[in-house]
C-alpha cells in the first residue's frame, strides 16, 4: 500500500517538474525584459546625475565611471544662473492656476451634477468640448488677446490660459464624482436652512476632497510642465518658468555639459519628489479620466 | 405673491451662477481665440501690426498650404509619430501591463518596475529633451559611446543632425517617456476585469497567450481605443519635444505640424499663414476626436468608470 502510494506520487511529480521548469523559464524571460526596460528608463537619468559631478574632460573620457571626487562646483555654477528664480516663478504660476482651476471647476461640476436647468446639455458639451481643442490652434489669437488685455509678459499671461485649459478635464472628473455622492446630506443641509452656497461649501466641497485632490495634482503636473504658452507669452528672463528657463540656461552654457547636467538634476528634483509623494492621487486621477499630457 | 416669484426666479439662476466663471474663462481663452483663428487665416499680417494694415487675401493662405513641401514633410512626420506611438506605447504598453498583471513575477518586483517605467512621464519636456540631446550627442553621448564599446562603430550617427535619423530619434524619446505611462493605465484597466474569467480559462486549460487574446484584449478594448485615439491626436499636435531637440531641423527634416506652425508664426512672423496651418490642425484633431467619440470613448462611456 505504502509502496503503491509512493509510485503514484513519483509519476505525478514528473510532469509537475516540467511544468515548474517551464514556469521558471517564462519568469526568467519576463524578468529580464523588465530589467532591461527599467535600465533604459532610468539609466539616462542616472547618467546625467553621475556626470553632473564630473569635469568636462572626465565626461568625455570616462562617461561610465562614477565621479572620482564629486565636483559640487557644477551645482553651484548652475544655481548661479538663476534656476532658483525659475523655480519660484513655476511655483507661483502652478499654485495660482491649480487653485483657480480647482475652485472654478468644482463650482461648475456642482451645477452640472446637481441642478436641472435650461441649456444644461449644451453647457456640459460646451465645457467638455474644450478637451477636443488643441492649444496650438489658440496660440496666435491668444497671444493677441493677452497683449490687448495688457497682461502679455506677466504671470497672468500663463495663469489665466492654464486655468481655462484645465477646466474641462477637472470639471469632467469632479462632476462624475459628485454625481455618485449620496444626496441625503445636501437635503439635510437645505432643511437646516442652508442656501446653495452653504451646501456647496459645507457639504459638496468637503465630500469631494479626494477627487479635487486628484484633479489638483494632475493640473499641477500640467502647469508645471507646460512649454508652448510659457515659451510664447513670457518674454523677460525674470518671469520665465522652469521649463523655459532650463532651455535658456542650456543655450547659454552650450559647451559646459556637466554644468548643464547639474541644472537638469536640480530642475528634475521637485517633480520626482512630488511624484513619489502624490503617486496615488496622480494615478487615480489619470485613470479616471484617461488623460495624456 | 410677487416675492415668491422673485425667489423662484433667483433660485433658477443658481446653476448659471455656479457655471459663470468656467464659461467666461472658456469663452475668452479657448473659444474666442479659435473663432478668431479662422478669421486671421484670411489675412496677411504680422504680430505687432495694427489691424488696419492687415491685407485681406481670401483663401490664399490655404492654397499656399497645399503647395508647401514643408507642410507635407511635417504631415509625414506626424504620421510616423502616430504609427510608431500606437505600436510602441499602446500595443507594447498593453503587453507589458498584461505581463505585470499575469502575476508571473512577485508583487514587489511589479511595484518597482511600474514606478521605474512611469517615472520618465513626470519629467518636464525640456529636461527630457536636453537629457536626450546629451545622450544622442555625437562625441560625448551615451549611444555612440555604447556603440563604440560594443564594436559597432559603423552604426555611429549624428542622431539629431542627420536628415534621415532626426525625426526618429525624437520619436524614440517620446516612446521612452510615455510607454510606462500608458502601461499603468492598462494595468488599472486589466485589474477591472473580473478574476473569475481568468480562473475559468485556466481550468479550461488556456495558456497565458490564449488568456491574453481571449480575455485581456476584449476586456480592455475600450481603454485600448481611447488610448489609441488620444495617442494619435497627441502625435498630430506634438510641438514641445521637437522644438527643444531640433526645432525641426536639419533642413526641416524633423518638422512637425505644430513645430512648423510655431516657426511660421513666431519666427518668420507670417501670422496669417500660421493661422491657416492652425485651421488645418484644428480640422485634423476635430475629426480624430469625433472618431474617438464614435468609437465609444465618449463622455457617457468614460463615466461608467
Amino acid at each position: 500500500m505504502a509502496r503503491l502510494q509512493h509510485a503514484g506520487r513519483r509519476a505525478a511529480r514528473q510532469p509537475l517538474d516540467r511544468y515548474r521548469a517551464r514556469q521558471l523559464f517564462t519568469q526568467l524571460i519576463v524578468l529580464s525584459l523588465f530589467v532591461v526596460l527599467t535600465v533604459i528608463a532610468i539609466y539616462p537619468m542616472i547618467w546625467v546625475v553621475t556626470n553632473s559631478l564630473k569635469s568636462d574632460v572626465d565626461l568625455f573620457e570616462q562617461t561610465w565611471a562614477f565621479p572620482k571626487e564629486p565636483r559640487w562646483q557644477n551645482y553651484e555654477r548652475a544655481w548661479q544662473f538663476g534656476i532658483g528664480r525659475y523655480i519660484i516663478n513655476s511655483v507661483i504660476v502652478t499654485a495660482a492656476s491649480v487653485v483657480g482651476t480647482a475652485i472654478i471647476s468644482t463650482m461648475a461640476a456642482y451645477a452640472l451634477a446637481r441642478y436641472r436647468f435650461r441649456g444644461q446639455t449644451f453647457l456640459l458639451f460646451f465645457i467638455l468640448g474644450g478637451l477636443m481643442l488643441a492649444p496650438q490652434v489658440t496660440l496666435i489669437p491668444l497671444f493677441r488677446t493677452l497683449v490687448k488685455l495688457g497682461i502679455y509678459n506677466t504671470y497672468l499671461a500663463l495663469i489665466l490660459p492654464y486655468i481655462a485649459f484645465g477646466i474641462p478635464f477637472s470639471t469632467f472628473l469632479i462632476r462624475a464624482y459628485v454625481m455618485g455622492l449620496p444626496r441625503e446630506l445636501e437635503e439635510a443641509a437645505f432643511i437646516d436652512g442652508a442656501g446653495p452656497w452653504g451646501v456647496f461649501l459645507r457639504v459638496i466641497v468637503p465630500l469631494s476632497r479626494p477627487v479635487i485632490a486628484s484633479a489638483m495634482v494632475i493640473e499641477a503636473m500640467r502647469a508645471w510642465n507646460e512649454f508652448m504658452f510659457a515659451l510664447t507669452f513670457i518674454e523677460s528672463d525674470k518671469l520665465r518658468t522652469l521649463t523655459i528657463g532650463i532651455s535658456a540656461f542650456q543655450s547659454t552654457l552650450r559647451a559646459e555639459y556637466t554644468v548643464v547636467m547639474a541644472g537638469l538634476a536640480i530642475a528634475a528634483i521637485p517633480m520626482i519628489l512630488v511624484f513619489l509623494i502624490a503617486q496615488g492621487q496622480l494615478i487615480r486621477g489619470l485613470t479616471a479620466g484617461s488623460l495624456k499630457g | 405673491m410677487p416675492g415668491f416669484e422673485w425667489t423662484r426666479f433667483k433660485r433658477s439662476l443658481t446653476p448659471y451662477m455656479f457655471l459663470l466663471p468656467a464659461l467666461v474663462f472658456m469663452v475668452v481663452f479657448i473659444y474666442q481665440p479659435i473663432v478668431q483663428s479662422f478669421r486671421y487665416s484670411l489675412y496677411k499680417w504680422s504680430a505687432f501690426s495694427a489691424s488696419e494694415s492687415w491685407k485681406y487675401v481670401g483663401l490664399d493662405n490655404y492654397t499656399r498650404v497645399i503647395e508647401d513641401d514643408i507642410f507635407y514633410t511635417s504631415i509625414v512626420n506626424n504620421i510616423w509619430y502616430a504609427v510608431i506611438s500606437v505600436a510602441v506605447q499602446v500595443c507594447f504598453g498593453l503587453v507589458l501591463a498584461a505581463l505585470l498583471e499575469s502575476q508571473i513575477l512577485p508583487r514587489l518586483y511589479n511595484l518597482v518596475f511600474r514606478t521605474a517605467l512611469f517615472l520618465p512621464s513626470v519629467l518636464a519636456v525640456t529636461i527630457v529633451g536636453i537629457t536626450w540631446q546629451l545622450v544622442y550627442s555625437p562625441a560625448t553621448g551615451l549611444i555612440n559611446q555604447l556603440l563604440e564599446y560594443a564594436g559597432l562603430e559603423a552604426f555611429k550617427r549624428t542622431w539629431l543632425g542627420e536628415e534621415g535619423t532626426a525625426i526618429f530619434a525624437i520619436i524614440g524619446v517620446s516612446q521612452w517617456q510615455w510607454t510606462g505611462y500608458i502601461m499603468i493605465l492598462f494595468v488599472v484597466a486589466i485589474q477591472a476585469i473580473p478574476h473569475e474569467l481568468y480562473e475559468a480559462a485556466r481550468i479550461d486549460g488556456a495558456n497565458g497567450i490564449q488568456q491574453f487574446f481571449h480575455i485581456t484584449v476584449p476586456g480592455v478594448r475600450q481603454t485600448f481605443l481611447v488610448m489609441s485615439t488620444i495617442t494619435v491626436i497627441g502625435a498630430f499636435q506634438v510641438f514641445d519635444i521637437v522644438w527643444v531637440m531640433t526645432a525641426g531641423g536639419p533642413n526641416h527634416a524633423s518638422e512637425t505640424l505644430g513645430n512648423y506652425l510655431y516657426r511660421v508664426g513666431f519666427r518668420n512672423d507670417e501670422m496669417g499663414y500660421a493661422s491657416a496651418l492652425a485651421t488645418v490642425m484644428f480640422l485634423i484633431t476635430f475629426v480624430l476626436s469625433f472618431v474617438q467619440l464614435r468609437l465609444g470613448g465618449g463622455i457617457q462611456q468614460q463615466e461608467a468608470h
